[in-house]
């Protein structure tokens, strides 16, 4: 399960930043895409804003085959105050950058990606590729909402993946 | 720089000392690894330092009376200190230093920095004002 979670965010990430190389992030120094996993950074009360943050919610297994199928929900949160240069009057508009940018991503085809294995990967070091796929279904946009003058939404993505025998 | 300002950070200094002048330790994570997608997928974690800020005053903005409200500090701390880390540590400014951070470290607990301003005088700041959040789970 942790594979497919691992593999479904290198992809988004990945696909993300081709359609918007400049929305980037500085995260301790280093430049990264404006992509990350919640549950895998530093427990902040700052919401990084104009980037995508990802949160795994529900989990379902269904245990009736060889290789059990994991169906996860994936809830990708992002909000914007837009720029300040402009006084944040173009925050519909971000916002609506990054409806059609996560839209665009998640809809390109394939619809599936070869599960990895990160575990020993490293800084210039592969991850394993594995033997079965992660794919996924079209995502649900939530209504957007506003909070100051901040605006936010939240859509919602199934991602599927089969459990190899011996992946915990 | 106004001698105006460099005398309200030092009035601000002896004051903070008059107040308890207590230290306490700025918990930072070293700079992330380029091109290491684990410390994006939580494998790899940092490795933390603790920065000494001193002189602070702080005290508790709100207490633990409802259940799932964590209790509020607010921490003043010297500016002549937060000035010494962002050069010696080459941040960009205080507030990538305190948005870097990881929390405070305070009497053995770690509270989350939930804001972090400045009072300025003349356009140079004799005082950080932070707010912290201590860690629910230890809410009492």
């Amino acid at each position: 399960m942790q594979n497919a979670k691992d593999t479904f965010y290198t992809m988004l990430q990945g696909r993300l930043a081709i359609l918007n190389p400049s929305r980037t992030r500085v995260l301790r120094g280093v430049v990264r895409p404006a992509t990350l996993v919640d549950e895998n950074e530093l427990p902040t009360a700052w919401i990084p804003l104009d980037a995508f943050r990802l949160q795994w919610t529900r989990l379902q297994v269904t245990s009736d085959s060889p290789l059990p199928l994991f169906e996860m929900e994936c809830s990708i949160q992002y909000a914007t105050d837009g720029s300040s240069g402009n006084g944040g009057m173009d925050r519909g508009r971000l916002l609506a950058a990054m409806d059609a940018e996560l839209a665009t991503a998640l809809a390109a085809e394939p619809h599936t990606v070869a599960k990895m294995n990160y575990a020993t990967a490293g800084a210039g070091v592969a991850p394993t590729a594995m033997g079965t796929n992660v794919f996924w279904a079209d995502p649900v946009f939530g209504a957007a909402s506003t909070v100051g003058e901040r605006m936010e939404r939240t859509a919602t993505v199934q991602v599927f993946a089969n459990q190899e025998a011996g992946e915990l | 720089m106004s001698d105006l300002s460099v005398a309200a950070a030092r009035t601000a200094d002896v004051l903070l000392r008059a107040l308890g002048g207590r230290t306490v330790m700025l918990r930072t994570p070293a700079s992330a690894v380029p091109a290491d997608v684990t410390e994006q997928l939580g494998i790899a974690t940092p490795l933390f330092q603790d920065l000494p800020l001193a002189p602070v005053a702080y005290r508790k903005a709100r207490a633990t009376v409802t259940e799932g409200k964590a209790a509020k500090w607010e921490m003043l701390v010297s500016a002549t200190t937060v000035e010494g880390l962002v050069g010696s540590l080459a941040y960009a400014s205080a507030s990538v230093l305190f948005a870097a951070a990881y929390g405070v470290l305070c009497g053995g607990e770690l509270l989350e920095i939930v804001s972090a301003t400045q009072e300025q005088v003349f356009g140079r700041p004799y005082v950080y004002r932070l707010i912290l959040r201590a860690p629910l789970a230890q809410g009492v």
